[in-house]
């Protein structure tokens, strides 16, 4: 089963690090939205993935009464899904206020911070 | 030596930083004079340390020192011995002088305090060099003199000659010195000493290991450079740029002697081995001639003094490494003179540059009647400086030539080399010492007086020292120069030295030394345009080929780093994602960590299998989207089938913050798109398509193929039980992701809170904060048009408010 | 299952992290009155010092010190462990944070704090503190991205063109490397089903050969050296360092690039040491590689703040080269270089903040000609930098290149040791040609030559020079009594090489449950 969903998750990955090396900001982002969910059905299944009722201890009991799925990695995905969207908010602003400040989405384009043919810094004493 | 003596030593060595530090601010107080005051200093140090010229002429050494870096075996340790002790002697009694001189050289200089200042940091870095026992010691007074020398010969910083020779010098001896430590850090990994005295006694070990030519070479480096031997002898010329009193105590009297004061403190360990008794002799002769002939060729009395000085330190590196009791008794004595008429003749071309205003010897003369101190100050260095009885100089040329007096093509060789190197520097010697204050005056030099006695003082007393020393040879032998000769030799000298000439052959070679001398001194000027001819011809040197390096690595760094750093964020991507590619596949291979061929799963039902499909579906059509609404469609498409993928394998709470996240997600996705008005189609040539598709693939199929590997071993499953056995128990909880989301591992939530909240902050900035520039046009993207930016509406915040209501 | 009472020094673990995070908190709240910022966050600043030290003092003499959250037995909770690595450079990086507070002070304009500087600041110093201090790989990412978005914040604080731009790249690569963290810890957990540091280290020491730990450690080195900006994942550093507010960048190279190496002493030295030896000639080349780049990105500069962006960058070769080596003297020498690298380039950065205010212009080294006429006490100061960076001494920079080049030479591999001597002399051009070009070299027009500082606010000797006295004086003091800084990184080396009192303090029983 992991096999399987290991092969699913490498075509997540493929597809969101296509688009990552876009110019184009807008398509990055995309490709930022499904590398969070790659990695998250990534570490899901780095806990192992079994037919099994959600890990909730029903009333009555002190601990599950039959096998279930493994908490932790739930856990901790919960909250990397919670910071990988706060990312991905700050990355949407970031772009838009880019667009806003430098006029383009391209990434090519934006050649403030690093500007183009640079002098040669003074060669004398 | 008791503690109190040993006390009193380490004050000594701190003394000179102290007067450092006191020097602007008695400049402040008391002007010029302030150097009467600050004299005192290296003036005590001169006399701490007479009482040592008894014990080290009686083949004593002294040791004391604390444990400074125990850790890494680093002891501030001081080691005086015959050698260190007459170079304590010349940096604190040359030192004493040079004091005085600056305070009236510098005199009225808004920056004399500073001046002082660095003249006294360097006077205590350069005799914790010669005093130093320990390497690292050593080496961290070693790079002091080279920095302290940078920031004087810098001193006059506004003139770009200054600035220039400075960032020179700081290069090459800092290079050097960056081999000598290299070269110490090999001995003492090799011999496992990490002291100038404890190597002297296990030298063998070190002889035998195979790195003995490595180290020899790496800790000639330093010295080469910090001596100014050819070809690394340019920085010292142009080191005269620094005001005359640096001149006259650093680049002749005593650092750039620290390099034959290495090579003499080292001449136990590497003496009779053949390298040892090639390089030196072959550098040290050439630096000997080559400095004579460009000597020669200058006008300027310090520029024609500063090449006398790299060949008189070729000289010594040439004698020290010939080898042989006389040989080494020759570059001790040497030394002692050129330290004594050497820094005379400078503080005389000084006072020459003070009171008439030029050091152009060919427009000076017949300052004999106004400055007649100075003259015999003068006449008296030149005199040992050309070796003449009865100096100083004399002694150390008659033991040279004594020693070099055999009949074979080597000796015979250097004995060549020493005839003209001396011949010619007694011509410089005597130009410098002469000209200025002979023959006609010429009218362009106006009204000149002799300079006062703080000034007068030092080239005096040198010059008389340089006499006397000699007429009182035996007590100078006993007292200053034979313990040298013994620390040097490592072993007892029974050479003796008078006044007396050794009548044969050396006497002879004095005897051509001078007739060639004087040949040249009259021929002057021709042999200065002769030899200028020679080197116009040449054109090129290493002075220029500094330039051309430092040019050359800024012009090829610049080059290097635009190709590396191109600015678009698409090519840190790629190579990035190439990395992530390479790390997952080729450690796979080599450290064979690849999953074994997977099996069908016998489990997987027929609906995960489809919402597998359509989460592929959706990623394919997210890739192919030529408008917008499909893009973002898609887009949801895949994170609902993420969802349902949780939902399906017993992660209900995920599923649903998939879900909300998702949705989340999409929708302001699709707002700012709208804003955007861009186009999510890709416009990539198709090469980069493929290329970048490749890239992918192997970023996908390396996470996959790790992922099957990992998951293939059995899984520990000890944190999960314990969650599923205690969540109720003892935290009270029914759903275990949850009690692990608050409890167990509650901190990560609290870093998560944090996370989200510090989002909401840096989006506020983001958005809130305009730059003063606003010359874009913002159209209809302008976000001011709902809300002034100075105003804090809640418009801003609710469109984010999924941020933080996280 | 529930440990006792801890006692109360043991609350020290956490109590860097806990202020940074109220008192960031606390600023939120008050953020839009400024005038009540400075007090508390040099107070704060001035607290977490004191806790950094008193929990410094505490390891020191203890050994690690565990703390494990909500007294869960470890490795159930999250355990906080506290060995002398993770105890120095909270101290170390402390120390910087207060430094480089009291020149935000002034080097940061009101709408600046309004929105938030502070708290950006102190949020930081959470995530860089619960990187040193925690116990828990997991946790470790989120201490991550803590301060990863809170140097976002700090990056974009001021909305210019450059800042925009600078971010974007800055927050997409970094971005991708945390991702790559945290997908790394996915298959440690995968592999481990663990994630408690002192559980891995003793079962991974445990483990046959058989188990996949090689490309692990890779995508450990791969996803911490871009977060230190290694060679050929170094990219964001250049392209973001010189946008922000100078202070940002001052907090920046100082800390950020650390945290990347020491995760990487943290997983590959100590938790996984045969896949790091394994992987000790592509370290080495690396290594290498990020000293040369540095270097001749440093000479091909103009803008000061780039040239010590590339300066940050050779560092981080240098420390690389310990981790390659490995070996007592080489992890202690990596230590010693992140405390002298976070005090050093943090000062550096101050430096060049304030020699751009006393010209008022751009940071190019043209356009600071004559700093040394004009401003003595800032160039000594400077000096001091440049002469600390370029490893002369006698400050800081000396003795951990000692230390580096001697353990390269025992381990046989003397040309990293070159390496890093030669690096010492390309910096020392370098910082040679600003000290030259922008100190010594006089104004072009002296009658333009402003005495007086070009922005409004008058320059303060106590928040000027202060931060820059302290950093210049740590350098100063490691450079001549290094003993202490010695010691304390050979025992944080041997903390690490072997972790057995590290794992001890976590499971004082011995044994995993």
């Amino acid at each position: 089963m992991e096999a399987l969903m290991a092969v699913v998750i490498g075509i997540f990955f493929a597809v969101s690090v296509y688009l990552m090396l876009s110019k184009h900001i807008i398509r990055i982002l995309l490709g930022v939205t499904i590398l969070g969910n790659a990695v998250n059905l990534l570490i899901f299944t780095a806990g192992r993935i079994v037919h099994a009722v959600p890990p909730i201890i029903g009333e009555g009991n002190d601990v599950p009464n039959r096998i279930t799925a493994n908490p932790l990695p739930q856990a901790l995905i919960l909250t990397a899904i919670v910071i990988s969207f706060s990312f991905f908010a700050f990355l949407l602003v970031l772009a838009f206020r880019a667009y806003q400040e430098l006029g383009t989405d391209d990434t090519d384009e934006m050649r403030i911070a690093e500007p183009e043919n640079e002098p040669v810094p003074p060669l004398g004493y | 030596m008791n503690v109190g003596a040993a006390d009193m030593t380490l004050l000594a060595m701190a003394l000179p930083f102290v007067a450092a530090g006191l020097a602007p601010y008695l400049v402040r107080l008391m002007g010029h004079r302030a150097a009467w005051v600050l004299a005192l200093a290296p003036l005590s140090i001169f006399i701490h340390f007479i009482p040592y010229a008894g014990l080290v002429a009686n083949g004593r050494h002294v040791t004391a020192g604390f444990d400074w870096v125990p850790s890494l075996d680093t002891r501030f340790e001081w080691f005086v011995d015959g050698l260190s002790l007459t170079f304590a002697f010349l940096v604190t009694g040359i030192g004493t002088l040079i004091v005085l001189y600056s305070g009236g050289y510098m005199k009225g200089h808004p920056q004399q305090g500073r001046f002082l200042s660095f003249i006294l940091l360097f006077m205590g870095s350069m005799l914790g060099l010669v005093l130093s026992d320990d390497f690292l010691m050593l080496f961290v007074f070693w790079e002091l003199t080279s920095v302290t020398s940078f920031l004087l010969i810098g001193f006059d910083h506004e003139r770009e000659a200054s600035r220039r020779a400075a960032l020179q010098a700081l290069v090459v001896t800092g290079a050097g010195g960056l081999g000598l430590l290299a070269g110490l850090l090999l001995i003492w990994n090799v011999t496992g000493v990490h002291s100038l005295s404890g190597l002297l006694q296990s030298n063998e070990v070190l002889r035998q290991s195979p790195y003995f030519l490595v180290a020899l070479i790496l800790v000639l480096c330093g010295a080469f450079t910090k001596s100014a031997q050819f070809p690394l002898h340019f920085w010292l010329p142009n080191a005269m740029e620094a005001p005359t009193p640096v001149s006259a105590y650093l680049h002749s009297a005593t650092m750039v002697k620290a390099g034959v004061f290495l090579l003499m403190r080292l001449n136990p360990v590497f003496a009779d081995t053949p390298a040892w008794h090639t390089i030196l002799p072959i550098f040290g002769g050439m630096t000997l001639v080559f400095g004579a002939l460009l000597s020669v060729r200058q006008s300027d009395l310090k520029q024609m003094l500063a090449y006398t000085t790299m060949s008189s330190l070729g000289l010594m590196v040439m004698m020290t490494g010939f080898g042989g009791e006389h040989a080494v008794a020759g570059a001790v004595l040497y030394l002692v003179a050129h330290a004594l008429f050497k820094g005379a003749l400078f503080m005389v071309a000084g006072i020459v540059d003070h009171e008439a205003g030029t050091r152009e010897v060919t427009k000076l003369g017949g300052l004999l009647r106004a400055m007649p101190v100075t003259f015999a100050a003068a006449l008296a260095a030149a005199v040992s400086m050309g070796g003449l009885p009865p100096a100083v100089g004399f002694l150390a040329k008659e033991e040279i030539y004594s020693s070099l007096w055999h009949l074979d093509p080597w000796s015979l060789t250097f004995l060549a080399c020493a005839v003209i190197g001396n011949a010619l520097m007694m011509a410089v010697g005597f130009v410098v010492a002469l000209k200025p204050f002979l023959g006609k005056r010429p009218h362009a030099l106006g009204d000149v007086h002799e300079a006062p006695f703080i000034m007068w003082v030092g080239p005096a007393t040198l010059g008389a020292l340089g006499i006397v020393a000699a007429i009182a040879a035996p007590f100078t032998h006993e007292i200053v120069s034979s313990p040298m000769v013994s620390a040097v030799l490592g072993r007892a000298s029974e050479i003796d030295i008078t006044l007396v000439p050794h009548i044969g052959p050396p006497l002879a070679l004095s005897g051509l030394t001078i007739v060639v001398g004087i040949v040249t001194y009259l021929a002057i000027a021709p042999f200065r345009r002769a030899v200028g001819g020679v080197l116009r011809a040449i054109g090129w040197g290493p002075d220029r080929g500094f330039d051309q390096f430092v040019r050359g690595l800024v012009r090829f760094s610049h080059a290097v780093t635009d190709r590396l750093q191109p600015g678009s964020l698409e090519v840190y991507m790629t190579v990035t994602f190439v990395a992530i590619a390479a790390a997952l596949l080729v450690p796979m291979v080599v450290f064979g960590e690849l999953p074994s061929m997977p099996t069908w799963p016998t489990d997987v039902t027929f609906y995960e299998l489809t919402v597998m499909a359509i989460g592929i579906i959706g990623l394919v059509a997210v890739l192919i989207a030529h408008d917008r609404l499909t893009a973002i469609v898609s887009l949801g498409v895949q994170g609902f089938a993420v969802a349902l993928l949780f939902m399906l394998f017993g992660a209900p709470d995920l599923s649903f913050t998939q879900f909300m996240i998702e949705a989340l997600s999409v929708v302001i996705l699709a707002l700012v798109m709208t804003r955007l008005r861009l186009a999510p189609s890709d416009h990539r040539p198709t090469g980069e398509k493929l290329s970048d598709a490749a890239i992918a693939i192997a970023c996908g199929a390396g996470f996959m193929l790790y992922l099957m590997r990992v998951t293939e071993g059995s899984f520990d499953a000890t944190l999960s039980d314990f969650f599923a056995r205690y969540s109720k128990t003892i935290a009270h909880g029914h759903n275990i992701v949850n009690v692990i989301i608050v409890d167990f591992r509650g901190t990560d939530t609290l870093g998560e809170i944090s996370v989200v909240m510090v989002t909401g902050l840096a989006i506020l900035a983001l958005i809130r904060i305009r730059a003063t520039r606003t010359d874009v046009e913002l159209g209809d993207n302008d976000p001011r048009e709902q809300h002034d930016p100075r105003e804090e509406g809640s418009h801003g915040k609710r469109t984010y408010a999924g941020v933080e209501a996280e | 299952m529930i440990m006792h009472a801890p006692p109360l020094a043991d609350w020290l673990v956490i109590a860097p992290i806990v202020l940074c995070i109220v008192v960031g908190a606390g600023l939120l709240c008050v953020r839009k009155t400024v005038a009540v910022h400075a007090a508390i966050a040099i107070a704060g600043l001035v607290l977490l010092v004191v806790l950094d030290a008193a929990l410094l003092w505490h390891v020191a003499n203890d050994g690690p010190v565990t703390m494990t959250m909500g007294r869960w037995l470890p490795p159930f909770g999250i355990s906080f462990t506290v060995d002398l690595l993770g105890a120095v450079l909270a101290l170390v990086s402390g120390i910087a944070a207060l430094a480089a507070g009291l020149f935000g002070l002034v080097d940061v304009d009101d709408s600046g704090k309004r929105y938030g500087f502070f708290p950006f600041l102190f949020l930081l110093m959470a995530g860089v503190s619960g990187s040193f201090l925690t116990g828990d790989i997991f946790n470790l990412y989120v201490w991550f991205e803590v301060l990863l978005i809170a140097s976002f914040g700090l990056l974009v604080l001021g909305s210019e063109q450059g800042q925009i731009d600078g971010a974007t790249k800055y927050a997409f690569l970094n971005l991708v490397a945390t991702t790559l963290f945290l997908i790394a810890t996915a298959y440690l957990y995968a592999i481990f089903g663990t994630l408690n540091v002192a559980d891995i280290a003793e079962k991974a020491r445990a483990m046959d050969d058989t188990a996949p730990l090689a490309t692990l450690g890779t995508l450990y080195l791969l996803a911490f050296g871009m977060k230190a900006a290694a060679f050929p994942v170094n990219f964001w550093l250049p392209a973001s360092y010189h946008t922000p507010r100078i202070v940002a960048s001052a907090l920046f190279a100082g800390m950020l690039t650390k945290v990347g190496v020491y995760a990487l002493v943290r997983t590959l030295v100590m938790l996984f040491p045969s896949e790091r030896a394994e992987l000790a000639p592509v370290i080495a080349v690396v290594a290498v590689l990020t000293m040369a780049v540095g270097a001749m990105g440093a000479l091909a500069q103009s803008d000061i703040r780039r040239l010590l962006g590339y300066v940050v960058i050779s560092g981080i070769g240098i420390m690389l080269v310990g981790v390659a080596v490995a070996g007592e003297g080489g992890i202690a020498g990596t230590v010693f270089y992140m405390a002298h690298s976070i005090v050093v380039m943090t000062a550096l950065y101050v430096a060049a903040g304030m020699a751009a205010r006393a010209v008022g212009a751009p940071l190019s080294i043209t356009d600071l000609a004559g700093l040394y006429r004009s401003h003595p006490m800032l160039s000594a100061l400077s000096l001091m930098l440049f002469l600390s960076v370029a490893g002369l001494p006698p400050f800081s920079g000396l003795w951990p290149k000692i230390m580096l080049v001697r353990s390269a030479i025992d381990a046989g591999s003397s040309w990293l040791g070159a390496a890093i001597l030669v690096n010492g002399l390309l910096t020392t051009i370098a910082v040679g040609r600003v000290w030259v070009l922008a100190y010594w070299q006089p104004a072009p027009t002296p009658g333009m030559r402003r005495e007086k500082p070009a922005l409004a606010i008058e320059p303060g000797f106590w928040t000027e020079y202060l931060p820059l006295i302290i950093l210049t004086g740590l350098s100063v003091v490691f450079g001549l009594f290094p003993e202490a800084m010695v010691s304390a990184s050979q025992q944080a080396a041997v903390g690490i090489l072997d972790p057995a009192s590290y794992i001890h303090s976590v499971f004082p029983a011995g044994a995993v449950p």
